[in-house]
């Protein structure tokens, strides 16, 4: 059984412009997205900003309804049917916000679980169990708006898990989060894959997806640009190799220089610091670095590497541009 | 029912520990009726007609009402800011129930309203405020809880639609005085504003509440403007309730409920 069915989606929303003459605008967030994800899969959706991936979250979680194109949770359809999906859904949306920073870890969670049902005498174990399991028990007493970021999110994940949901939704959770942090968030998430609760990501960090995710659908311009497991989108690229160059003080020219190379696919420059991180994708990655470095003449160049393409060179390469 | 009935006496809590602490909602369930019963007491106390206990009951309700419209109507933008309002709207419970919890929690704050406006008169004044049907009275208290939340309930959807709804519903507070009578009897109004004046609960709230202070009407008096009061109050659930599920639908459709 599918646990999600999105079939043609569109999602419109309509703004304004202008001061004194107002003149409407449509903004296309989603344009016909169709997507199946199977019960029990861990599934991350990839996109660069503004490709629609909150929209198909929210519209998955009840909080938006789709301009046409019908979506079904765990079979029941996400605009007609949205209480029973409430009951079965958990989500996380990246970020900070979303608690009642005048109470405590554990009264933020009591309070949920009342909205979500819990059963009475369930509600106290399941609070103490909870953030055991994401490592608040010792502040758990303490008001939330002296919890730091990595605390709030991973309380953010013990709300969403009160009532044992059977599809979760997150939404970047580990956006901002330390690399120990994001971590220890990341092992809880496999972790209540390999239960059996169906997951879907979205995430900035390619590495996050390739190592937790099963299948990956890549968003752009609110349709699906690819579909498969990170080995078959990484498989796309296997033809190119990277090379990377540490370069200070690029010189814009210089860039376009490199991307008049008759032999390079894409450059994308990273800023750094005070150093840029010019990533070239080529088929001749090894014959390629010295007309490169020749391209970038003038340029104070450091470290040079080349190296085999990844899941995120892929993702460029589908895309065509980089955050 | 015991599923909503929790979900209101936890909303009602948060509610009640969100309201407390706010500086602002202090001023209105102190600083405001203070204020409106000192200067109505001066004004008044030398007229041959001079009831301290009407300008006390009258402080009182316009305290409560003043906690329960800015609370109340700032309630949805306060959940917005936090970000919280996504989460709620998107839990099982019934946005109806969890607001009507919140209202409930707001107004067990504002009675320290009522509290305060005794003070102002038995002990500022040292005027002897007495009850006349102290179960009249209580009773009353009760069924305007009951019209002060249905008021508010109604009122309440808007601020899902409309962001800045707050504002615009504050200039709502001395209007609903006058025309509830809290102070004065709106029989001083115009003609024209007395069919308004009926259709609200907070009036025939501040009716029984004067007349049970005063011992004016016997228990059959006092029961049919409690009846008035209680239809009064129902019509307005039932108006808000169908409001709610109108705004928050309109909300999933616009996409709002996330700005700030």
């Amino acid at each position: 059984m599918n646990a999600i069915e999105l079939h043609d989606i569109h999602r419109i929303f309509r703004t304004t412009t202008g001061t004194i003459r107002r003149h409407r605008k449509d903004v296309v967030a989603l344009d016909g997205l169709s997507l199946e994800v199977p019960e029990g899969e861990l599934f991350g959706l990839l996109g660069p900003n503004g490709a629609g991936k909150t929209t198909t979250i929210k519209i998955l979680t009840t909080l938006l309804i789709p301009t046409s194109g019908t979506g079904m949770v765990l079979g029941f359809d996400v605009v007609r049917e949205a209480k029973h999906i409430r009951k079965r859904i958990g989500f996380v949306f990246g970020g900070e916000r979303g608690l009642y920073y005048r109470l405590s870890g554990a009264d933020n969670l009591r309070y949920f679980a009342e909205l979500y049902g819990v059963a009475p005498r369930e509600i106290g174990p399941r609070v103490v169990e909870l953030l055991g399991l994401v490592g608040l028990t010792d502040r758990a007493d303490e008001r939330v708006e002296g919890y730091s970021r990595g605390m709030k999110q991973r309380l953010h994940l013990a709300r969403t898990l009160l009532h044992r949901p059977r599809v979760l939704f997150l939404d970047e959770p580990t956006i901002g989060l330390d690399p120990i942090g994001a971590r220890e968030l990341r092992k809880i998430v496999t972790d209540l894959h390999a239960e059996g609760t169906t997951i879907v990501l979205t995430t900035h960090y390619l590495f996050e997806a390739d190592a937790m995710c099963q299948r990956i659908g890549v968003i752009d311009h609110g349709h699906l640009v690819a579909l498969g497991t990170p080995s078959e989108l990484k498989s796309n690229v296997t033809d190119l190799g990277v090379v990377e160059l540490e370069v200070f003080g690029v010189d814009p020219a210089a860039i376009e220089r490199l991307r008049g190379l008759d032999f390079v696919d894409s450059v994308v420059v990273e800023q750094r610091d005070l150093r840029q991180l010019v990533r070239v994708q080529t088929q001749l990655a090894e014959q390629a670095v010295a007309p490169l470095l020749a391209a970038l003449r003038g340029s104070q160049i450091g470290r040079v590497a080349v190296r085999e393409a990844t899941l995120e060179d892929a993702y460029v390469r589908l895309v065509g541009r980089v955050e | 029912m015991i599923a909503a009935l929790r979900v209101a006496r936890a909303a009602a809590e948060l509610q009640f520990r969100e309201v407390a602490v706010s500086g602002f909602l202090l001023f209105g369930a102190l600083v405001q009726p203070f204020f409106i019963g000192v200067m109505t007491m001066f004004m008044l106390r030398h007229r041959p007609d001079f009831d301290p206990v009407y300008v006390v009951v009258g402080a009182a309700l316009s305290g409560l009402w003043s906690v329960l419209l800015f609370a109340g109507t700032s309630a949805i933008s306060h959940e917005r800011s936090l970000g919280t309002l996504e989460l709620v709207v998107a839990s099982p419970a019934s946005f109806f129930v969890l607001y009507g919890g919140k209202i409930a929690g707001t107004l067990a704050f504002s009675l320290v309203s009522v509290v305060f406006s005794y003070a102002i008169g038995a002990w500022l004044f040292r005027y002897p405020i007495t009850v006349a049907d102290p179960v009249g009275f209580a009773l009353s208290l009760l069924f305007a809880l009951v019209a002060l939340w249905a008021t508010g309930m109604l009122f309440a959807p808007l601020g899902i639609l409309w962001r800045a709804v707050g504002q615009f519903l504050g200039v709502l507070e001395y209007p609903i005085y006058s025309l509830s009578g809290f102070l004065f009897p709106v029989l001083l109004l115009p003609v024209w504003t007395l069919p308004v004046s009926y259709a609200l609960p907070p009036y025939w709230a501040a009716v029984a509440l004067h007349a049970s202070a005063r011992g004016e009407f016997d228990l059959p008096a006092l029961a049919r403007v409690w009846a008035v009061l209680l239809v009064t109050a129902v019509l307005l659930m039932l108006v808000s309730s169908r409001l709610f599920l109108a705004v928050l639908y309109r909300a999933r459709r616009a996409g709002s409920l996330a700005l700030t």
